[in-house]
């Protein structure tokens, strides 16, 4: 087991250090680079001697090379760096922006799944064909909602005519209501499709009839065991949709005027603000690799078969 | 339920003081005022960029202060100055008693760092010169209460630049902070009448009013200290949000409304104010260094074929008044040129007709077997920038030429803008109340929006026009003001005679306010200034 670990954790740093030198190698690769962008912008009104100062001291224009391991060893020393546009440190832009997208993003996953689950189950229990088709057919709806409507939609109706909850100044938990639902909804779509099916395919198994027979209640089957067996394909795109909570916090953020790694981000790739997009690579990065280490963990938790692998 | 409280929240104050009379200016309150971006950097020479400026503004004050209305300068942290004949000195005499909010003085010492930090830049600290202050030497402290300024030419310009955003005195403590951490406006420490109290970066920025403050600039009605007790900026990037939350009562005050919302502003009994911005207007510009508009008849028929009428009535509203001249209307130096800018799409044939460009089989206009076909960037900061492009481009289109309107992430914008080959066309505008706007938006080592040689550009060829920059030159050092003015007038003509630029309107910066928020100022540039805003009963 212990093997396992390390062998994963060697895989972990693989793959970190190949996000970041891709990413600074496609960052290179545009037009233009972040010092340009700040300081030829129209508001500084800057001559051509002042902006080739200005290079010199950022080091804009040293070998890439140079530049490459100057920036992997600072990264390595915790040392991001500064955010060109913003004019703060790129650690305290993490710190201030990394805790509401976590607590964002994991409330949004904990209710999509949530309606995930209900929806998957409600639509098995259900004894009406048509209440159960109409179910089923909710997340395709749900996926096809564009996130920036669906928010804003939310906004107008609970906020602005029923005034429910002030998305200007909202309490803590009060604000977080709205942009929750709006990341769960389509998050929620593809965890409640893959359940769907999965516990339609493992009804049709013969153990199932077997305990039905013994004479287990429909119910009693469902939960204790059908659902265990569908839940792991669902835990192996759980893992992936992370990247899809990322992209909706962008969105959602912009459209509540939240703070978070979204916003950071929209705004770094707008100015090409390098450092801060460098840092928000890895981390992700990381946060992926733990997430999907978490998943290949839970497995032999939910399986029983998986563990005997695991032990050899 | 939420409507009510919001309000009760910003009103608790001012309702019981303003009970005996509701037209009195009531203290204390909290306003709430939607931005529709974060602020950048707030080093003060960056305050030109909207949201840094409507910060900057609240939280230092400036040698001068240049009266919105007249646009003459008058006192505020300096009492009194002197100017030597040559305009190559000046000496200021500073207000007593002023301190920065870390209670440090504002004294001579600190304006001089100041002045030589923005006049010079810092190497070491990668802090920028401002672009309002040219030709600086070097500073003198006289005594506490005097500071002298010398410059290495005549610079008429610079006592209006003391009166800009830009020039906003900080204290001693942040001019030593680098240039990459001036975007923490916690860390930025002024006299203005509010101190920032706290800051959720990217998000909420709390203004709190400093209750020992007592140098506003003494032409003001209003004295003493700020009337709101605070103000929290909330960045708010979505049109709809903003608005919907304004006219639901969450918010006071916001700023960003496009055209096309001021009615359903207004139909809710909110006011739309659109101060003007009282510079070189928003424009189109060319880069007669593509050979495609090097020819003057070219650009002469692309002018009247503009039809700049039609843009502002199908895209915009009153408050972006269809552009007369090369500056605003309400700028210094202004002269009408409306007769020389009109649209007449028969004459625009013709001189294409004259400078040998015909017509096509397809419509299109050709000369020795090459299209005239240009490419302008989307200009984001700009009000409707790609719809009003779209429009030119539909207009060019009826006398056989194209315009191709492009949008290009931030380096690929700035560089292709930097290569007239790439960008025959540049949409600009730039807001500053003082003649020397206008030299810095064309001379060509300022912001050299023509693209002439000599600029910060690479790729230009060969393109220079030695009397524009004769006449620019002058503007910058012209010791008489009735001679600077004149040359103002010169060089818009000659702008426009050479068709080197197309004014299209003159840009405002446009804000909504519930009509309980009241007095509300605004700086030359239309920057907002919250320090005579109260809040009234409602």
């Amino acid at each position: 087991m212990s093997k396992y670990l390390w062998s994963r954790v060697a895989q972990a740093l693989v793959v970190l250090w190949a996000a970041f030198t891709a990413s600074f190698v496609l960052l290179q690769a545009l037009p233009g680079d972040a010092v340009l962008i700040k300081f030829l912008n129209p508001e500084l009104g800057l001559g051509p001697n002042e902006i080739a100062d200005i290079r010199a001291a950022y080091g804009a224009d040293n070998p890439v090379w140079e530049r490459y391991f100057h920036t992997l060893w600072n990264f390595l020393g915790g040392n991001f760096g500064y955010s060109m546009q913003a004019g703060v440190p790129v650690s305290q832009g993490l710190a201030v922006n990394l805790p509401p997208t976590l607590r964002l993003a994991s409330f949004g996953f904990g209710v999509a799944l949530l309606l995930a689950v209900g929806l998957a189950f409600l639509s098995n229990l259900t004894r009406f064909a048509w209440l159960r088709a109409a179910i089923q057919s909710l997340p395709s709806l749900f996926v096809s909602v564009p996130v920036f409507w669906l928010g804003i939609m939310l906004i107008q109706v609970f906020s602005f005519r029923l005034g429910l909850i002030p998305v200007i100044n909202p309490g803590k938990w009060e604000g977080l209501v709205l942009p929750t639902l709006t990341l769960a909804i389509p998050i929620s779509a593809p965890l409640a499709q893959i359940l769907m099916r999965n516990i339609d395919q493992v009804l049709t198994q013969p153990f199932v009839t077997v305990a039905r027979a013994k004479g287990a209640t429909r119910n009693w089957v469902l939960w204790k065991h059908v659902a265990r067996n569908a839940v792991l394909p669902t835990l192996t795109i759980a893992g992936i949709l992370f990247g899809e909570l990322l992209a909706g916090a962008v969105v959602t953020e912009a459209v509540f005027g939240l703070n978070g790694l979204g916003s950071l981000t929209q705004q770094a790739v707008g100015n090409q603000d390098t450092a801060v997009l460098q840092a928000i690579v890895v981390i992700s990065a990381a946060a992926f690799v733990l997430i999907n280490l978490v998943v290949d963990l839970l497995y032999p938790v939910l399986d029983p078969r998986l563990r005997v692998q695991l032990g050899h | 339920m939420a409507l009510v409280a919001a309000c009760s929240k910003t009103a608790d104050a001012p309702a019981a003081a303003a009970a005996a009379n509701p037209s009195a200016p009531v203290t204390g309150g909290t306003l709430v005022y939607l931005e529709q971006q974060a602020h950048t950097n707030l080093y003060p020479p960056a305050g030109g960029f909207y949201p840094n400026g409507g910060i900057l503004n609240q939280i230092t004050d400036k040698l001068t202060y240049q009266d919105p209305k007249t646009l003459k300068v008058e006192p505020w942290i300096a009492e009194s100055w002197t100017v030597n004949d040559a305009v190559t000195e000046y000496t200021f005499k500073l207000r007593e008693g002023v301190s920065f909010s870390d209670g440090t003085p504002l004294d001579a010492a600190a304006v001089a760092k100041n002045f030589d930090t923005f006049g010079k830049g810092n190497k070491e600290l990668k802090q920028p010169v401002s672009e309002a202050i040219n030709n600086y030497n070097h500073s003198e402290v006289i005594d506490a209460r005097t500071v002298k300024f010398y410059f290495k030419k005549p610079s008429p310009g610079f006592l209006q630049g003391t009166s800009v955003i830009g020039s906003g005195l900080v204290s001693l403590s942040t001019l030593a902070r680098p240039f990459e951490e001036l975007g923490d406006a916690t860390k930025i420490i002024g006299s203005g009448p509010f101190v920032v109290a706290s800051e959720t970066l990217g998000k909420e920025l709390v203004l709190a009013a400093r209750k020992d403050y007592a140098w506003g600039p003494s032409t003001l009605a209003h004295q003493g200290r700020a009337r709101l007790d605070e103000i929290k900026v909330i960045v708010t990037p979505e049109d709809s949000v903003r608005i919907g939350a304004l006219v639901a009562g969450q918010a006071g005050f916001i700023r960003q409304v496009q055209a096309y919302d001021e009615k359903r502003v207004k139909d809710q009994g909110f006011a739309i104010y659109a101060p003007s911005t009282r510079g070189v207007n928003n424009s189109i510009n060319f880069r007669p260094d593509n050979p495609l508009v090097a020819d003057v008849r070219v650009r002469q028929a692309l002018l009247h074929a503009t039809n700049t009428k039609e843009i502002v009535e199908t895209l915009f509203s009153p408050n972006y008044p269809q552009a007369t001249s090369v500056i605003a209307a309400t700028a210094a130096g202004y002269l009408d040129l409306s007769a020389k800018l009109g649209y007449d799409e028969a004459k625009a044939k013709q001189l294409l007709d004259e400078a040998g460009w015909t017509v096509g089989a397809n419509g299109a206009r050709t000369k020795d077997g090459q299209e005239l076909a240009l490419r302008a960037y989307e200009a984001l900061p700009q009000p409707q920038n790609k719809a009003t492009l779209q429009l030119v481009a539909q207009q060019w289109a009826k006398i056989g030429v194209k315009l191709n309107v492009l949008t290009g992430d931030a380096g690929t914008t700035t560089l292709d803008n930097l290569d007239p080959a790439k960008t025959a066309v540049l949409p600009t505008m730039v807001g500053r109340a003082d003649p020397d706007v206008i030299k810095s938006q064309y001379y060509p080592t300022n912001r050299n929006v023509l693209l002439q040689k000599g600029g910060v550009s690479d790729k230009v060829r060969s393109f220079q026009d030695a009397k524009l920059n004769a006449l620019l030159e002058g503007i910058a050092s012209e010791v008489d003001p009735a001679q600077r003015l004149a040359l103002v007038g010169e060089v818009q003509n000659y702008l426009i005679d050479q068709a080197y630029v197309i004014p299209i309107f003159e840009e405002p910066q446009a804000f909504a306010g519930a009509p309980w928020v009241k007095d509300v100022g605004y700086e030359a540039v239309g920057r907002p200034s919250f320090y005579s805003a109260w809040l009234a009963a409602h």
